[in-house]
């Protein structure tokens, strides 16, 4: 159910930008890519320092694993 | 004695431009972007993207004479020549990709280091074989406080845009991009975009809203629009964030219906047979030792296969051409996964590259760039003369023209190539044939030595151009 109504949301949204229409004049390059800017940067920087902490959670149980399997496979290396 | 020409496409830069004077490589620092250029200096950005090979090297110039060449600069640099200059409507998918990624890791290194990039344009990297590498040294400013990326729009222009055409659409970004020059714009791929694309927040943030919002803008008074400097701006770590997200996201990107798994199930193409691969091998072997090309071009690369025997066999560099998609990604991962001095690109023999852009100087054409010491046009000639009905001595006179040394092969009606090719077409070519060919190469220049490969009549001609 939880799924449906995300779908119904972003449906919606979507719906709301689809009817965009071809833009031909020519106004400052970067007024709408600034507008977006302070809207989506917040999100990408949390979504990214989100990502930086979860791979460094991830490195430190996955260092553990191979901290185990270095110890037991120097023995045959050599 | 000649004074410096500029080169035509570093006029739009007030900080400073391009020329070449003795066949060098110059780079003025004007007054105007003096001041910049010194404090960047000193964030020893530059000196780190050199050394990790990201940015081309410089040179502070101080002999006299070649400053008195210069009046008006306050510094002037000397790069390392680049011997062939390609542009992104030239690229394949892969290599705007590698160009995308490079961009933003300069972007990153630079904001870590307080430095931040004035522009985003695709035409500031160009690829030394198969690696890309950021090339314009004054696109670099200091970094202010909250300051916006002010070459968003141009980055998803000129690098996310042309890349998710292929990613989600399955077409190809040269034709698109030789004709808008600067990229395909938000609002232009905002109407290709379906809806099931239009439902990822990557696609909704760099793409479909900028695009709405540049709409919204435009339809209002341009008194209504809050100016940047009343602008809250954007927090660094935002603005860093923006970065890391394109990266990761292009990092991701793959053509539509994906090539990966055609390099693993690779075999040669399956109408060359072992013993004629052999017998080429020798001849270009034969021909390389006694040419001693620097620079050669491989028209029709295919996989790159005939570039890498140049190059083992003493060729400097090759820049392969075809138009091809999955030949040139082939080629691409050859000349990466055997570290070659292997550029290829993507080149419509028939409708080459033409120079255009401003007054049509800007961007250089085919006939204009590269002067290549050695051509080889291997299982080439009849995509041009049967596939698309230009006559044969025009080829000729063509392929002779590009470098004055030079293998061709001479492919027969009677090759299942050509069967092939005449099975639904009337054959309409009855000048087509070996004499035809050797009558035209030697209009042109002197046969050196010719081998027959196959049974069906394919030869290979070493030529030399008379003068």
């Amino acid at each position: 159910m939880g799924s449906f109504l995300y779908s119904v949301a972003s449906f919606s949204i979507v719906i709301l930008f689809y009817s965009s229409q071809p833009v031909y004049a020519y106004i400052d390059p970067g007024t709408g890519s600034i507008i977006i800017q302070s809207v989506i940067g917040g999100i990408a920087a949390a979504t990214t320092f989100g990502a930086i902490y979860w791979s460094k959670l991830k490195t430190i149980f996955t260092r553990k694993n191979k901290e185990t399997d270095k110890t037991g496979g120097d023995s045959g290396d050599k | 004695m000649s004074a410096p020409s500029t080169i035509d496409g570093s006029f739009r830069d007030p900080s400073g431009r391009v020329y070449i004077y003795k066949g060098r490589i110059f780079r003025t620092v004007t007054e105007f972007g003096a001041n910049a250029f010194e404090k960047i200096l000193k964030t020893g950005l530059l000196a780190t993207l050199i050394e990790d090979g990201q940015l081309l090297p410089y040179s502070i110039v101080r002999d006299p004479d070649i400053l008195s060449q210069f009046h008006n600069a306050k510094y002037v640099l000397e790069h390392p020549k680049i011997d062939y200059i390609s542009f992104p409507y030239e690229w394949s998918f892969p290599l705007l990709k590698k160009a995308a990624l490079l961009h933003l890791d300069v972007a990153i290194k630079g904001l870590n280091a307080g430095v931040s990039l004035s522009d985003a344009t695709a035409y500031n990297i160009q690829f030394v074989g198969p690696k890309p590498i950021f090339i314009d040294h004054l696109s670099f400013k200091p970094y202010t406080d909250r300051e916006y990326w002010l070459g968003h729009r141009q980055f998803c222009e000129q690098f996310l845009n042309p890349l998710l055409l292929r990613a989600k659409l399955g077409v190809a970004h040269n034709a698109w991009y030789r004709g808008a020059l600067e990229g395909i714009s938000n609002e232009d791929l905002s109407s290709l975009l379906r809806l099931r694309h239009k439902m990822s927040l990557k696609v909704q943030a760099h793409v479909v809203l900028p695009a709405r919002l540049q709409k919204k803008v435009s339809s209002t008074n341009s008194a209504e629009t809050k100016p940047m400097a009343e602008r809250k701006g954007l927090p660094k770590s935002s603005y860093k964030g923006l970065l890391t997200q394109l990266r990761n996201w292009i990092a991701k990107l793959e053509p539509k219906g994906g090539n990966q798994s055609v390099w693993g199930g690779y075999a040669e193409q399956n109408t060359y047979e072992e013993k004629e691969n052999f017998e080429k091998t020798i001849f270009i072997q034969k021909f390389v030792n006694g040419v001693q090309p620097n620079l050669v071009y491989d028209l029709g690369c295919n996989s790159g296969a005939f570039s890498e025997i140049a190059l083992a066999a003493g060729a400097k560099q090759v820049i392969g051409f075809d138009f091809d998609q999955i030949a040139l990604e082939k080629a691409l991962h050859r000349a990466e996964s055997k570290s070659l001095n292997l550029l290829p690109i993507y080149l419509d023999a028939s409708n080459q590259s033409p120079d255009q852009g401003w007054q049509q100087l800007e961007r250089a054409g085919f006939d204009g760039r590269g002067k290549p010491d050695a051509i080889l046009a291997l299982a080439f000639e009849h995509h041009l003369a049967i596939g698309k009905n230009i006559p044969l001595p025009q080829v000729i006179k063509w392929i002779t023209s590009i470098a004055a040394n030079g293998i061709i092969e001479f492919v027969a009606k009677s090759d299942p190539t050509i069967i092939s090719m005449l099975s639904m077409r009337d054959d309409i070519f009855q000048n087509y044939s070996q004499e035809s060919f050797e009558k035209a190469i030697l209009q042109h220049a002197t046969i050196i030595e010719s081998k027959k490969v196959t049974k069906d009549g394919r030869v290979l001609y070493w030529y030399k151009r008379h003068k």
